[in-house]
């Protein structure tokens, strides 16, 4: 069942109809239950390819619970590594000879995002703060929601908990406000998307193949590329972005606040910033169970106060590296985390210097002056689009291109792609800043009942209009990570 | 739950509103897509259904008459190679339309004739022949030709057309029709607007699009005859197909009993069957183990269908040059004429052979209609 489909429509529908039939907070939860159980059995033929998700949660379940049980450290690095191992040998890892890989298809769909989570409690638990024991189904529906299941968010598990909790009350507004987000999130999927996909299969094609590729000038084929990256991002955000408006709407109307993981990356200023806004419930969790423990022991390690800055520095390539390398199994994720581990250590160690050279309240000042805004927005735009080559190509298509291209040529693309951001989003703003003076959304005649669901009409059928332009729905793309 | 029920309702009441407006805007202002008196794919482009396999899909309504009529299908060489305009005033006395779609494989060939048996009557399928140009592009795997990434695995562009605007629902068996092919007509009515946007995007975006892909601008019929290929021309074209065809030499036998079954099923609804075996330039026969596994398995293929009743088979291979060819399949402009006549020639001589077998039979009390 992908999200995409009118299935999947009207699957939520029928969720989200079940867990408002009953105000008991019991009802909703064994519903959910039922609606991730279903979720989950859509997308395999045989009861066999489910065997190892379920033992993979068995493991992971047994883990935290032991851990809870008797919190040692040894426990914990017991649990830590048996779970990260099974998870290793599941994802079918490209260095793991076939010998050691499960002779069957099983489904790997949403194995990542049951890591985060089961990580999550295994090292809470290790810290105590886990008190109550978590009950199977509470397990299961927090690791396996259908919601989150392919690609997060994200949520922690109080949260979690605290929703399950809560009865269910819904009034006309919020029903109207998870219908439209809904609908926002299938118009970025299968219209925004679907287009920049189009636009990006189309000039990458020409960039990958040999033939094509040769009859570029130099200057052609820097532009292809400029053009496929930029594609490639936006066709990523709104694709993401729209995934979890559709998840967060559908939550909405079944009882649950998701986190958001969005939050306009595309203002950000820096890459650090940049992550803080990007797929923000993964950068959380890689602040809080990696970056901080690092950082701690780095601090314990290293004592000195002159040496703090630059042991961030440290941790940041060491977060941002594993972070990418999560992204994939073959070798060419490993150059994306090297990218992303060198975009924010440089990152950090640029703003430590420039606070030593400059001061802190020059270089506060500095970086708020409008033209510093909008080149720090161009270059990193510029620099994340570029590094997201890396989920595009393989590891002989990647140097294929930065082969060709060569250094100056590389330069002159990232250069010449920060500054057309930075022209590109300074027009942006100028123009959405004068469309937002006129408040049409204010007006009376754009609030009434009618004229709203008139607004969403409209989309769903722009939706409708565009998916029939092209051959098969987008997928989702960060269900293959 | 009350609550969602009535915010489905509003919505699904909005939905058809805006939708009832955009369909009587776009009728008053955009007539509705017509195929034409004579169907020509080859004309798809200039109508609201502008490809052809769209076209071939939304027109095929009309061809349910008792007229005496002919189908061309095939590929993109039959519809530069056997042009509707050129081969109807050879045969005045038949209604020639051509299906014909670029990049068809036998299969999608059948395909075609499946669309076009869900809208005829019995009596009008037993007026019908069809006209299958053959060559060995057209016996393409199916896991060759239609395992790409821009459709869902396995879909033919016929196949494309029949879920673009849910006429058809997916299964595991294959595709289903959701709206009755009788109502076909009232279905195209119904997503005009969606023709008259897909067609005034396609229009807007044009330029961009060419620009994008690569493609260069159409060229001329006097550009297309005047061209002479080089040897490395030659060869680019030969490794295309090499590649094409999925990366092999040898033809599966599969799609040639693919081309029986067709047959059958067109034979079996009382139709005929011209089968068209068309001709290569010498440069690319010669050099293409492709075409060598082809002629093994058409040779005994074509002996077993020509012996039976409703099947001619016409040879064009005789009498062509390189010279005839605009590029590695395709006739230049000059010689479609030629290649017009000669299947004329074929179908007037069955037209007088049809007519005076179904006199001597009315006259001996044996026909009946």
């Amino acid at each position: 069942m992908t999200l995409t489909s009118l299935g999947f429509v009207a699957f939520a529908l029928v969720v989200a109809l079940l867990s408002n039939a009953s105000r008991s907070v019991e009802w909703r939860s064994w519903v959910l239950l039922a609606a991730n159980g279903a979720f989950i059995v859509s997308y395999v033929d045989r009861p066999l390819h489910l065997l190892p998700l379920a033992a993979f949660l068995l493991l992971c379940f047994s883990s935290i619970e032991l851990v809870r049980r008797r919190p040692s450290t040894a426990a914990l690095w017991v649990a830590l590594t048996s779970i990260l191992a099974s998870f290793v040998l599941l994802k079918k890892f490209s260095f793991l000879s076939d010998a050691w890989l499960l002779p069957f298809p099983y489904l790997l769909m949403g194995l990542s995002y049951v890591l985060f989570r089961a990580l999550h409690l295994l090292i809470d638990a290790r810290q105590g703060e886990l008190k109550e024991p978590v009950s199977p189904r509470d397990f299961f529906n927090y690791t396996c929601n259908f919601l989150t299941f392919t690609a997060g968010p994200i949520q922690r598990f109080e949260a979690y908990r605290a929703q399950r909790q809560q009865p269910l009350v819904l009034d006309e507004p919020r029903v109207f406000q998870a219908f439209s987000r809904i609908v926002l999130g299938f118009l970025k999927v299968a219209a925004v998307s679907a287009v920049f996909d189009n636009l990006f299969q189309t000039v990458s094609g020409r960039l990958l193949e040999a033939h094509a590729a040769a009859a570029f000038s130099a200057p052609a084929f820097a532009l292809a590329f400029v053009a496929a990256a930029v594609c490639y991002t936006v066709y990523l955000y709104y694709n993401f972005s729209g995934y979890v408006d559709i998840v967060v709407g559908v939550g909405w109307l079944c009882g649950q606040d998701l986190p958001e993981n969005f939050n306009q990356p595309f203002l950000a200023r820096s890459f650090l910033d940049f992550w803080s806004r990007w797929h923000m419930t993964l950068s959380d969790w890689f602040k809080t169970y990696v970056f901080n423990p690092l950082l701690k022991v780095l601090a314990a390690r290293f004592r000195s106060a002159k040496a703090g800055p630059y042991l961030a520095v440290a941790a940041f390539f060491v977060t941002f590296t594993i972070m990418g390398v999560w992204h994939g199994t073959t070798s060419v994720f490993v150059i994306y985390g090297l990218i992303l581990g060198a975009g924010a250590s440089v990152n950090k160690l640029w703003q430590v210097l420039a606070v030593q050279r400059l001061g802190k309240k020059r270089y506060k000042a500095l970086a708020e002056t409008a033209p510093a805004i909008y080149v720090s927005r161009g270059l990193t735009l510029a620099y994340f689009a570029l590094a997201l080559t890396c989920l595009w190509v393989d590891l002989a298509q990647l140097f294929a291109i930065f082969g060709r291209l060569g250094v100056l040529g590389t330069a002159a693309c990232y250069f010449g792609l920060a500054l057309g951001a930075a022209g590109a989003f300074f027009v942006w703003d100028s123009l959405s800043g004068r469309f937002a003076r006129l408040q049409l959304g204010e007006h009376a005649a754009f609030r009434g009942v009618a004229a709203r669901n008139l607004g969403l009409a409209l989309q769903i059928l722009l939706i409708a209009t565009v998916a029939s332009f092209f051959h098969k729905a987008p997928e989702f793309v960060y269900r293959a990570f | 739950m009350k609550l969602i029920a009535v915010q489905v309702a509003r919505l699904l009441g909005a939905l058809v509103a805006v939708y009832a407006v955009l369909l009587l805007v776009c009728l008053v202002l955009v007539p509705l897509g017509s195929g034409g008196p004579r169907l020509d794919t080859a004309r798809a482009g200039n109508t609201l259904f502008i490809t052809e396999p769209k076209y071939a899909f939304m027109t095929r309504s009309q061809l349910d008459t008792t007229t005496d009529k002919v189908i061309l299908l095939g590929a993109s060489n039959v519809l530069v190679g056997l042009r509707q305009d050129q081969i109807q005033p050879r045969v005045p006395q038949l209604e020639v339309h051509s299906l014909a779609v670029s990049g068809s494989n036998i299969t999608q060939v059948g395909q075609v004739v499946d669309l076009v048996h869900e809208v005829q009557s019995p009596a009008a399928r037993k007026h019908t022949t069809y006209v299958i140009g053959l060559w060995y592009g057209l016996f393409a795997d199916d896991s060759a030709r239609w395992h790409t990434p821009d459709r869902v695995a396995g879909d033919t562009d016929i196949d494309i057309e029949r879920y673009r605007y849910g006429f058809y629902r997916r299964t595991p068996e294959g595709p289903v029709p959701l709206l009755p092919p009788r109502y076909l007509q009232a279905g195209t009515v119904l997503v005009h607007p969606y023709l008259v946007l897909d067609r005034a995007t396609r229009d807007a975006t044009k330029s961009m699009r060419s620009f994008i892909s690569g493609k260069s601008a159409a060229t001329t019929d006097e550009e297309r005859n005047a061209i002479v290929l080089t040897k490395a021309q030659q060869d680019q074209y030969l490794s295309f197909w090499h590649d094409y065809m999925g990366s092999t030499d040898e033809l599966k036998e599969a799609q040639f009993q693919t081309l029986r079954r067709v047959v059958d099923g067109i034979l079996v609804e009382g139709g005929e069957v011209v089968l068209v075996d068309l001709p290569l330039p010498a440069w690319h026969s010669q050099r293409s183990p492709l075409w060598r596994s082809y002629a093994s398995h058409m040779e005994p293929t074509l002996a077993a269908l020509q012996t039976r009743p409703g099947v001619v088979v016409v040879r064009m291979g005789a009498d062509n040059r390189d010279d005839d060819f605009g590029d590695e399949v395709h006739p230049k402009p000059r010689v479609a004429p030629l290649w017009a006549a000669r299947l004329a020639k074929t179908l007037n001589a069955e037209g007088d052979a049809r007519q005076a077998n179904l006199a001597r039979d009315s006259a001996s009390g044996l026909h009946v209609e």
